[in-house]
Formats: structure tokens, C-alpha cells, sequence
């Protein structure tokens, strides 16, 4: 007995060991080239360049770094070049927080900008707060980030997530009752992104007389969608608003095609509106006439935005079609930053804070303005599958096609 | 009505799948006390590679598996040789259960490196398209998936009941000790036994891959359904991991359907939890003999 407690005891201070050696080493790698020299401005952020959500960290990595190198061809910030010191976070909610805290306290970087997710940019937040940082940040749309009433956060995105769908609404509600749908159908991710817009959307529909004909939530550990599918496809609906994530939205378009149902109206929340993953999931032929909700597009005419796609195609190749969006959402915090700091003229972040309350900021992501914890006013914009390519479709203000009826699967 | 056959109908056919890779975690367990609990990474590295061959050279994933199985039968028996072996003493079962860990993580950690986190799908050009018959949908890969399962399930039986080979594994899942009495070698058993669990995880892999999106951390996943089947079916039986993973599908789908998705895992648990109690060692549960 005596034996298996020292057995144990060696074992558990063996992985104690081997995970602080594992936490410090990721902890000190960091990237990018902070520099000492006192001309610069450095900004620090943490990114998630390991673990879960590595390939979106990697994105916005890219967008922050073409940033960088356009502001510092115009003069950088107040006439100083900007450095930035970005640091490994290993899309860990705990190793952000300690990122953070050692960004501020020990490398003492003039600014910060955020992280991705809002598993991430929560915690983050409240160490910005804690330390007047302003804190700008590209993927953090979540409740909990504007639950926390933090006067120092700004979402460079046009609505949060919980108004996602709200153009869907807006936009079934505009067209006469005749070409309304009468019959919807809800399948929604249990996921505080996935399910909360698509319950909104039901809820108005519903005032509206569009008849509920399935509504259920799934839970994130499902593997296998296709029961769901067969249900929904049972109901007949006219639409089918599904609440996801990729994975499961990709699921659930492939399984309407397995079963050949097509409704005249399809939304899928998120995955349908990534231009670069969704037509490999599905195939580019079957994607037309879909809908999903979107901050950015390649062809939006918005500040900067010409400038850079091009920067970006020069610098990591593909076309505008294939940029994730997390990197023109990390680029227009930068652009935000940038446009602060000259309305400012100073890099004090309590001015900071106050100048980014006071004005509306035009970005490659759309013109971006706040309410007083950091939601912004704007509202998504509704994009719909037209020959292969994404495109806005609604509000007709910034829509480069009309929306279509969707057309029968191939 | 027709929504609990259509049900029924996916059920089955997920269970299918769900049985070819149970059954050489089963055997696994039965023939040297291991629990591979890298089985489920095991399937994920598989549908990697298929998926790989298929967009880089445009093979079929599920001709893959006459690559994949061999290849991965080489896997199985090195890792076997290098990790499992050496484990000796009171305790190396639990250390197994360690080192598969271990095995489990490094795929998971090779396979984010190499293809990064992002779900994948092999998309062949059947991935959508379905059969009707009356009434009732049939998706062509899934169908595809299921009858492969039971052909390699087919072949697993045969090889254990009707070959030498089958003898000697069947008799070291009874007695280790009896059956090196009459001359079988249970280390070399162990290495080739080991060796099938993970062939037939490659198969499923391939399978899996056309089925369902998968990333790197979808073992995680896997694994506690896997364990879940082999508990129910009794551990070491590869008979009651095929009913169970029927079992499993069909309880998922029906409850999905006509109650709702939120209560289909839990379903499934109910009747683990059920059929435990009243019969501890599973469906087919193997009683320990000793001399």
C-alpha cells in the first residue's frame, strides 16, 4: 500500500513538474520583436498561436501584423513606429490573463489589443480594466464580454452576437406576406453564439404569424446531426433558420442535401458565411441561395478595405475570397487604435477611452460605434450564396446583389 | 411512425460503425487486460491519412482501407512492442491505461500540428447523394460504411473462430496461464491481438472520415462512446460490443427524434446504467476463470 502512495506521489509531482516546465516554456515563447528602443510604441497582445482555436489566432495574427506594416509605411503612431509584442496564449482562458498581466506589469507595452473568442477576451478584459487599458478587440462578441459593464472594451464588430440574426428578420419582415414564409423551423446549437440570436428570430417571427414548426436545441457534444435533419425535413417547413457553429452547420446543409429537401428559405448562422471552408465542406455547386449573417466580405466597400485585401494577397498569397474575416477584424482594431490615437494625440489610455466613446470609427469591417460597455450599435449584414460566391444581399444599403429564392439542390 | 423508422433505419446504420471500432478495443481488453484508450485517436489518425490519400491522389476512402489496415496492423504491433510490453507488475494495467493515454495525446498533438484544428470532411463525390426506398432515405456513404463494417466484423469472427491464430487469441482471453500450458505464446498473442484492434480502427477510420466532420480532438468524443459500448457488451466480447453499438445508434436517433437531441446521449447512459445493475458484467460479460 505504502508502495502505490509513493508510486502515486511521484507520479502526480512528476506531471506537476512536466506541466510547469510545458507552461513556462509556453509562456516565454513569444513572437514578434518587442523592442527597447524608446522611439517605439509598443502594443501588446495575446494570441491563440497554439491549441483550439490556433487558426483563427494565426488569422488575426496576420490581419494586426498588415496593420502594423500600413501604419508604420504612413508614420506610425504620433510619428513613432509601432511595435508589437505578441504572445502565445494556447487559447487558454487562464494563460491570456497571465499574458495580459505580464504584458502591462512587467513589459510595461504602451497599448493593448485583444484576443480571440470571447472565452478569451472576458477574462482578458478585466485585466485591461484593471490597468485603464483601452482595450479594442476583434472576436470577443459574446454576453459574458459586455456582462462584465467594463467601460474600457470597444468589439470591432458591427452588432454583437446576440443581434446576429436580427437581419434575417428585418430583412423576411420587409418582403410583402404573400412571399413571406409561413412555416419555420429552429434547430439550434446549445451555445450562447448559436442559440440565443436564433430564439430572437423565432420569437419575432412568430409575432409576425410564421408558424413554429420545429424548434430544438442540440447539444455541443453531438456528433451526428442527420436524426435532427430527418425531423426538420418531416415538418415541411418554408424556412429553416438553423442556430450553429461550423461543424454543425455544415452538417446540417450536407444532410438537407442527402435528403433532398429544399426549403425556400435557408439561414445558417455561422459556417455558411466562412467563403473560404464552406464550399469545400459542401460543394460550391450546392452552396447557392443560402443565407448566413456577416461583418465582413471581401467585396465591401469599406475604409481601407481595397488596401487590405491587396496587402494581404502580397503578403500571404490566395485571393480576397480566401482571407479568414478574423483577419480583417484584427486589422480594424488596429485602424481603430490608429484613428483614437490621432484624435487624441496621446497615448494615455484614460484619454484613449473617452476619445473611443465620443466618436464613430470607419473601418474595413463597417463604420463601428459603442454603447458604454462596448456594444457596438451597428447590425450584421445578410449574405447569401449567388454563383459560388458570397455576397450582401440585405440591407439594400450595402448590398451588391438582390437575395434569391434558393434554388433546388443539384 | 415514419420518422421513428427513418430513425431506426440511421441508427443502425451509425451502430454499424460504432461496432467495427468497439470490437478491437474489446479484443484488445480480452486478450491482454489493456484498454487501448488511444482507440479513438486511432480512428481520427485513420481518417487523416484516408482523407489524405483521397485529395492528394483521388483514392477512394474506402479502397484506403486496404492500405490503412496493413499499415496500421505495423502501428499496432510497434506500439504494443514499444509501450505495452515493458509495463510489468502489479499495477501495468493501470500504467496501460497511462500509456495509451499518452499514445492518444500524441496523435491528437501530431494530427494539430500536421493538418491544423480545423474540422475536415472527405467529400467524395457519393457523399451526399441518397437512396429512397419506400419512402424511407438511405445515404449512399452510410450504407457504404455500414456493410463494409459488417464485412470486416465478418472476417474478425472467422479469423477468431476458424483459424489456429483465432484459437490461440480465444484461448488466451480465457486463461493466459492454461493457454501457455498448451503451448500458445501469449506475448506474441498480445503484440498481433493489438495489432487487429488498431486494424480496425483504421477501418473505421476510413469510414468515420466520409460519415462526420473530425479534427484532432475528436477522440475525446469517441473514446467515452467506445468505452460506453465495450461496458455494455462486456468486456472482451466482441459479440456484445456489435449489439451494443447497435444499440447505441438506434437509442440516440429515436430519442433524438422523437424527444430531443439535448436528452440523446443521456438516453444511452440510462440504459448502460440500466443494464448494469441488473447485470454487472454487461450483456456478454466474460466470469474471470483461474486455476
Amino acid at each position: 500500500m505504502q508502495r502505490r502512495i509513493r508510486l502515486g506521489a511521484l507520479a502526480v509531482t512528476a506531471s506537476i513538474v512536466v506541466c510547469a516546465a510545458l507552461a513556462s516554456t509556453v509562456a516565454a515563447k513569444t513572437d514578434g520583436h518587442a523592442s527597447k528602443a524608446a522611439s517605439s510604441v509598443v502594443i501588446g497582445i495575446s494570441l491563440s498561436l497554439s491549441g483550439d482555436f490556433s487558426d483563427e489566432g494565426k488569422a488575426a495574427k496576420r490581419g494586426y501584423q498588415l496593420w502594423q506594416a500600413e501604419v508604420n509605411a504612413h508614420g506610425g503612431l504620433l510619428g513613432r513606429k509601432v511595435q508589437l509584442k505578441i504572445v502565445d496564449d494556447t487559447s487558454s482562458p487562464t494563460q491570456v490573463v497571465t499574458n495580459y498581466e505580464n504584458l502591462i506589469t512587467r513589459d510595461k507595452v504602451d497599448l493593448v489589443l485583444g484576443p480571440f473568442s470571447t472565452l478569451l477576451t472576458a477574462p482578458a478584459a478585466t485585466i485591461a480594466h484593471r490597468y485603464g487599458y483601452a482595450f479594442i478587440e476583434p472576436a470577443g462578441g459574446g454576453p459574458s464580454v459586455f456582462a462584465a459593464k467594463l467601460n474600457n472594451v470597444f468589439f470591432a464588430q458591427p452588432a454583437p452576437a446576440i443581434k446576429n440574426a436580427d437581419v434575417l428578420a428585418n430583412y423576411i419582415l420587409s418582403l410583402p406576406k404573400s412571399e413571406r414564409p409561413k412555416t419555420a423551423a429552429y434547430p439550434m446549437l446549445d451555445d450562447p453564439f448559436a442559440a440565443p440570436p436564433i430564439q430572437r428570430l423565432q420569437k419575432r417571427l412568430e409575432q409576425a404569424g410564421i408558424k413554429t414548426v420545429y424548434s430544438a436545441t442540440y447539444p455541443s457534444e453531438l456528433t451526428d446531426w442527420s436524426p435532427i435533419v430527418a425531423k426538420v425535413v418531416a415538418a415541411k417547413p418554408d424556412l429553416i433558420a438553423a442556430g450553429t457553429q461550423n461543424v454543425d452547420g455544415y452538417a446540417i446543409a450536407k444532410g438537407l442535401i442527402q435528403l433532398h429537401y429544399n426549403p425556400k428559405f435557408l439561414y445558417i448562422e455561422n459556417g455558411a458565411n466562412d467563403p473560404l471552408d464552406f464550399p469545400t465542406k459542401i460543394g460550391r455547386n450546392e452552396t447557392s441561395g443560402i443565407m448566413s449573417s456577416g461583418d465582413w466580405f471581401p467585396a465591401e466597400k469599406s475604409n481601407g478595405n481595397a488596401a487590405f485585401i491587396k496587402a494581404y494577397v502580397k503578403a500571404y498569397g490566395g485571393s480576397g475570397q480566401q482571407i479568414d474575416t478574423t483577419s480583417a477584424e484584427a486589422y480594424s482594431c488596429g485602424q481603430i487604435l490608429q484613428a483614437a490615437v490621432a484624435q487624441a494625440h496621446t497615448l494615455d489610455n484614460a484619454t484613449l477611452i473617452k476619445t473611443l466613446h465620443a466618436h464613430t470609427y470607419r473601418t474595413v469591417n463597417g463604420t463601428l460605434s459603442w454603447d458604454k460597455y462596448g456594444s457596438p450599435k451597428g447590425e450584421t449584414i445578410l449574405v447569401q450564396w449567388v454563383g459560388g460566391k458570397l455576397v450582401p444581399v440585405y440591407p439594400s444599403k450595402v448590398a451588391l446583389h438582390k437575395p434569391i429564392l434558393k434554388p433546388a439542390w443539384k | 411512425m415514419h420518422t421513428v423508422v427513418q430513425a431506426v433505419i440511421l441508427g443502425v446504420l451509425t451502430g454499424g460503425v460504432y461496432a467495427l471500432m468497439s470490437s478491437g478495443l474489446t479484443l484488445v481488453f480480452g486478450i491482454m487486460r489493456v484498454i487501448n484508450v488511444a482507440q479513438g485517436a486511432m480512428v481520427i489518425l485513420a481518417a487523416y491519412l484516408s482523407s489524405l490519400m483521397f485529395s492528394r491522389i483521388g483514392l477512394d476512402p474506402f479502397l484506403s482501407i486496404f492500405l490503412l489496415v496493413p499499415a496500421m496492423f505495423v502501428v499496432g504491433v510497434a506500439a504494443q512492442l514499444l509501450f505495452i510490453r515493458s509495463l510489468r507488475g502489479d499495477h501495468s494495467v493501470e500504467m496501460s491505461l497511462l500509456v495509451t493515454w499518452a499514445l492518444a495525446l500524441g496523435v491528437e498533438g501530431l494530427l494539430s500540428v500536421g493538418f491544423s484544428t480545423t474540422d475536415r470532411t472527405t467529400l467524395t463525390s457519393y457523399a451526399d447523394k441518397s437512396w429512397s426506398l419506400a419512402g424511407y432515405q438511405f445515404s449512399v456513404p452510410r450504407v457504404i460504411g455500414f456493410g463494409v463494417s459488417i464485412l470486416i466484423l465478418v472476417l474478425l469472427f472467422a479469423l477468431l473462430r476458424y483459424t489456429k491464430f483465432g484459437r490461440s487469441i480465444r484461448a488466451v482471453v480465457q486463461n493466459v496461464a492454461a493457454a501457455r500450458l498448451l503451448g500458445v505464446d501469449p506475448a506474441r498473442v498480445s503484440a498481433i491481438g493489438f495489432g487487429i484492434g488498431v486494424s480496425t480502427a483504421a477501418a473505421a477510420g476510413a469510414v468515420y472520415g466520409v460519415i462526420y466532420p473530425f479534427n484532432p480532438g475528436s477522440h475525446y468524443d469517441l473514446i467515452s462512446r467506445l468505452l460506453s459500448i465495450i461496458v455494455l457488451g462486456g468486456l472482451g466480447s466482441v459479440g456484445g460490443a456489435i449489439i451494443a453499438a447497435l444499440l447505441l445508434g438506434i437509442t440516440e436517433s429515436v430519442v433524438s427524434v422523437e424527444v430531443s437531441p439535448t436528452w440523446a446521449a443521456l438516453a444511452f447512459f440510462i440504459v448502460l446504467i440500466a443494464v448494469l445493475i441488473v447485470r454487472p458484467q454487461g450483456f456478454f460479460g466474460l466470469r474471470e476463470r483461474t486455476l
